[in-house]
């Protein structure tokens, strides 16, 4: 069950696929397997691409609000400040990534710095 | 004449090779791309991370292409290092890659030729993640249907070499970060995410389906703690929809 449970050297690698990897893509043959012959332009499209986005969006979040590792030892607003003013700027921006990046990241750095 | 279908106008595509390669080197040009670029940065971020926590360069180079979701990269190392059990981490993941299923379920419409056969959707449904999806339904419209499925595959087999180079690369170099760059490229995923989502917005109802994602899931993380991607992804895509049928009632 755990990740040094065995001491053989195949056991990390199927822990890998029980743990990430079968999860991770047995939605995408579900989603291979519920798409048929939908067309392209139906309007079921629509809703399942308002699904994905709000998933990825909760996702991403997540990672900001939720962090493990290094980023934690930032604080809260600083983090959600940076991520919201990053992504406005790209939006501004006409949807320039590299300035949205900056943006984003020169804020946290700020933030570090200053502290 | 022929019978034309209102969906494939090109009668002309259902006859020779039932795909394009050509294409497939014009998917694979496209790591020389801001989008790709970002990417590859996080994946240094990942590969000291790997490195810290002890990782073995095969399992890194293992886990890199087969999971091929960094989020669900980050939630398996993270709970290798907190010494959960795999069916703990195997439900986290699976919670936060539930996204993977809407998100084949638009692009194969989107990529698939005349003659595509469904086996042809499930292996390529594996390449799937957010850097070729955004990239892909951004640009299907300016490829020949029959090059499009080539193209994904070659930007994503592109994608995959590169970044288990990256990260096998950085955990090689043992190269040690101080930790405000380790922040610093671990910020990039979620806000990258977040942008490159944005791209793929066509109707109004996506980009509000975005920013109720983005609120809901830190919020209900406060009310079901376990399952607030989930709630917050479907809700959230629920509500968004709702306000585009409403948009088009009243439109009509």
């Amino acid at each position: 069950m755990f990740y040094d449970s065995f001491d053989t050297w195949w056991w990390p690698f199927v822990f890998i696929m029980l743990a990430a990897w079968l999860p991770t893509s047995m939605w995408r043959w579900a989603g291979a397997w519920l798409i048929g012959d939908i067309d392209e332009h139906s309007e079921v499209l629509v809703a399942v691409r308002c699904v994905a986005t709000a998933l990825v969006a909760a996702v991403a979040a997540q990672f900001i609000f939720f962090p493990t590792g290094a980023l934690a030892d930032f604080a809260m607003p600083v983090r959600a400040g940076a991520a919201v003013v990053g992504f406005v700027t790209y939006v501004v921006t006409k949807q320039n990534m590299i300035a949205g990046v900056l943006v984003g990241e020169a804020i946290l750095i700020a933030a570090y710095l200053a502290a | 004449m022929t019978f034309m279908s209102p969906a494939d106008p090109p009668t002309v595509e259902d006859n020779g090779p039932i795909y394009d390669w050509s294409w497939f080197p014009r998917g694979m040009a496209k790591i020389l791309s801001i989008p790709a670029l970002i990417l590859l940065s996080a994946f240094i971020g990942f590969g000291g991370l790997a490195r810290e926590v002890g990782l073995p360069l095969e399992q890194v180079m293992f886990m890199v292409p087969l999971v091929w979701a960094l989020p669900s990269h980050l939630l398996l190392v993270g709970g290798i290092v907190t010494g959960l059990p795999w069916p703990f981490i195997a439900l986290t993941v699976m919670l936060a890659a539930i996204r993977m299923m809407p998100m084949v379920m638009a692009l194969v419409p989107e990529i698939r030729a005349p003659r595509t056969k469904p086996w042809h959707l499930f292996a390529v449904s594996n390449m799937v993640a957010i850097t070729p999806w955004v990239h892909t339904l951004a640009v299907a419209s300016e490829i020949p249907r029959r090059g499009r499925l080539p193209y994904f595959m070659g930007f994503a087999a592109t994608m995959m070499l590169a970044t288990t180079s990256v990260a096998a690369l950085v955990h090689q170099l043992a190269a040690t970060f101080p930790p405000v760059l380790m922040a610093a490229l671990y910020f990039l995923t979620p806000i990258y995410f977040t942008m490159a989502t944005w791209k793929t917005t066509r109707v109004l109802a996506e980009k509000l389906a975005l920013g109720l994602g983005f609120a809901l899931g830190p919020l209900f993380a406060l009310v079901v703690p376990q399952a607030n991607i989930l709630v917050a992804g479907f809700l959230g895509g629920a509500i968004a929809y709702g306000v585009h049928r409403w948009q088009k009632s009243r439109a009509v």
